[in-house]
């Protein structure tokens, strides 16, 4: 049977009490301006409860969530986590710069020319999130989404992610995969490959239902010490 | 050695073949030579009087070292012969166990390329060609052919795997036979046949169980019947019964063995990272979470159109030592390996579970890196 890591970290945030959505009362939803990059929150109170409550997003001016206490810090959302909050949890309206409200059609026209392969990467933000895991960028170890289990402030993170087409192969190369795998395993990860058949045309967040993925891990394997362990059995 | 009768008439027997002495045997053995150091790494000749010199020093030293006369032993290996035709080495001459080693063919024992020359490498085997002996490197160039080839790959992964501790054997297609008829299946088909009239089917008629069992259960008919308390044939009978079951099951049992490992180690069409799932604040905002929950995992799909393409074939199958490897009846193997050629992309989702279809073992992917460096990686696909 496969398990995998999940490791504990040594923290003080020993009963941190989490819940892991962000939730609106009386209707009212967090705003948000897309800034051509990301997604800012400017308002101290919403971006700390965002973080709070699923880790969403990061801090200008810190390594995780707005720490550093300045009056003009503000909450930088990533592509996939301010669309799944905007359109899939409904909690969150952003607006572009102009001030006018955003709808999945525009937000997804301008987060697919930051990234073409947006709509693959959301169909695997929504598969994982589905499944309680909370997400942040991978780009760190050089895949797309690292997963946590809780919080990253409780665990490390169990996998590195990487979302794959059908039509790109780079990940399968020899020396690829083993490059990206010594990282993850270097800081006890697991490498989860995510391949996304087909993204046929999507216009409404509903679309990405006709999406599908597979799920691959590879693991290095140590054949030596696993058959003298064996053999000490 | 000169060896000296000191008897009446002083006759003298000199040996034909000489020996030497235990210590001797030891300090030759082991001759240790410290590789010559030469400084820093030059590329280019200077055509000096001093280089030449040290060019010269460096060519002693090396023929020193490979003249050294070596010391092995005699016995303790097989004689086999190269077939060139067939690609095979035949043992004319078992020395020691080959329990683990080559096939049988009309009575005759045969070894494949990579375990003559691993055999011939660990100094057990001598093989001959046209009535030669066959040194190590000409094995090279004779076992694994002139050609670049996959030879060498598997000879390395054959050989490193070997090393390690495991039985390695060439791949051998899972049967795909029925379960074998155990006395249980007939028990019940006959059962249905007296309650619900059904016909017993015809491989189960088949069964050597299948008399016994009918038999038995007349015997035990008459008893209900008769309602007479006669203990010691009945006891005498099932006894008799049960050696023979046991006796027949062996067998059987390999073929038994897959349907538990598979559901073991191929969860087709099981998510691997599902587990967070059964946290509380999972079941608290259940209702949230199915509501984003739209992009689903691809189920099985029995296309078998890309089976064609997969360039990769399993090679070898990996036994443990200490689960009782039989050649004649294996068992179900503790990993397939698929070599994986230097420049060759690993296998993706698709491949692996067109493979794991009809295979039940764990996937091994050992891969063979351009300089000949191996390594394994375990697959688990969802």
């Amino acid at each position: 049977m496969f398990t995998f890591q999940c490791k504990r970290k040594r923290c003080p945030y020993k009963s941190f009490n989490f819940s892991p959505f962000p939730i609106c009362e009386n209707g009212e939803s967090y705003q948000g301006t897309f800034s051509g990059f990301s997604v800012e929150i400017q308002d101290p109170v919403q971006a700390q409860s965002l973080y709070d409550n699923g880790c969403f997003g990061k801090g200008s001016k810190s390594r995780g969530g707005p720490a550093s206490g300045d009056a003009d810090e503000t909450l930088l959302l990533g592509l996939e986590e301010s669309c799944f909050l905007a359109f899939y949890l409904e909690v969150l309206s952003i607006e572009d710069l102009s001030g006018s409200v955003m709808d999945f059609q525009a937000f997804l026209t301008a987060a697919k020319q930051l990234n073409e392969r947006f709509v693959e990467n959301l169909a695997c933000y929504l598969y994982l999130k589905s499944k309680n895991w909370v997400i942040k960028s991978g780009i760190k170890f050089g895949g797309d989404f690292l997963i946590y289990k809780q919080s990253p402030r409780l665990y490390h993170a169990s996998f590195l992610v990487t979302v794959q087409t059908p039509c790109d192969v780079d990940y399968y190369q020899s020396k690829n995969l083993k490059g990206v795998q010594r990282v993850a395993e270097t800081s006890d990860k697991d490498v989860l490959l995510l391949r996304v058949a087909q993204a046929g045309d999507v216009s409404r967040p509903e679309h990405l239902q006709e999406i599908t993925v597979t799920e691959t891990i590879v693991r290095r394997f140590n054949y030596s010490t696993f058959v003298q362990s064996k053999q000490q059995q | 050695m000169e060896k000296k009768t000191t008897f009446s008439n002083c006759l003298q027997i000199i040996p034909k073949t000489s020996f030497l002495r235990p210590e001797e045997l030891i300090t030759h053995r082991h001759v240790e030579f410290e590789a010559h150091s030469g400084g820093l790494k030059r590329t280019q000749n200077e055509v000096s009087a001093a280089e030449l010199e040290e060019l010269q020093r460096a060519q002693d030293s090396l023929r020193a070292q490979l003249s050294v006369p070596r010391i092995e032993r005699l016995g303790g290996r097989a004689l086999a012969r190269w077939q060139e035709k067939q690609q095979v080495a035949e043992v004319i001459r078992k020395d020691g166990k080959f329990e683990n080693f080559g096939y049988s063919n009309q009575g005759k024992l045969y070894l494949e390329y990579y375990e003559a020359l691993f055999l011939l490498e660990v100094g057990r085997l001598q093989l001959e060609y046209y009535e030669t002996i066959v040194s190590v490197e000409q094995a090279y160039v004779l076992l694994l052919g002139e050609l670049e080839s996959e030879k060498y790959e598997h000879y390395l992964v054959y050989s490193a795997l070997s090393r390690a501790g495991y039985i390695v054997v060439k791949h051998q297609p899972q049967r795909l036979a029925q379960p074998a008829v155990t006395s249980e299946d007939c028990i019940w088909a006959l059962l249905k046949a007296k309650v619900q009239s059904q016909p017993v089917p015809e491989h189960i008629k088949d069964s050597p169980f299948y008399t016994l069992v009918e038999k038995r259960m007349e015997d035990v008919k008459d008893i209900i019947v008769s309602q007479k308390i006669e203990a010691s044939p009945v006891r005498e009978e099932a006894i008799d019964f049960h050696f023979d079951t046991q006796k027949r099951k062996a067998p059987a049992e390999p073929s038994k063995e897959p349907a538990t490992k598979r559901a073991k180690f191929c969860p087709t069409g099981q998510s691997l990272v599902d587990q967070l799932k059964n946290e509380t604040s999972y079941a608290k905002f259940e209702k949230l979470f199915q509501k984003f929950d739209i992009v689903q995992l691809e189920g099985k799909d029995y296309t078998t159109d890309e089976s064609i393409d997969c360039p990769l074939k399993i090679t070898f199958d990996l036994h443990l030592h200490n689960e009782g490897f039989k050649k004649s009846s294996p068992k179900a193997p503790a990993f397939n390996v698929i070599i994986l050629p230097p420049r060759f992309d690993f296998p993706h989702h698709k491949q692996i579970s067109n493979i794991l279809k009809f295979h039940t073992a764990p996937l091994l992917v050992v891969s063979v890196s351009e300089s000949k460096q191996i390594q394994a990686f375990l697959y688990h696909i969802s």
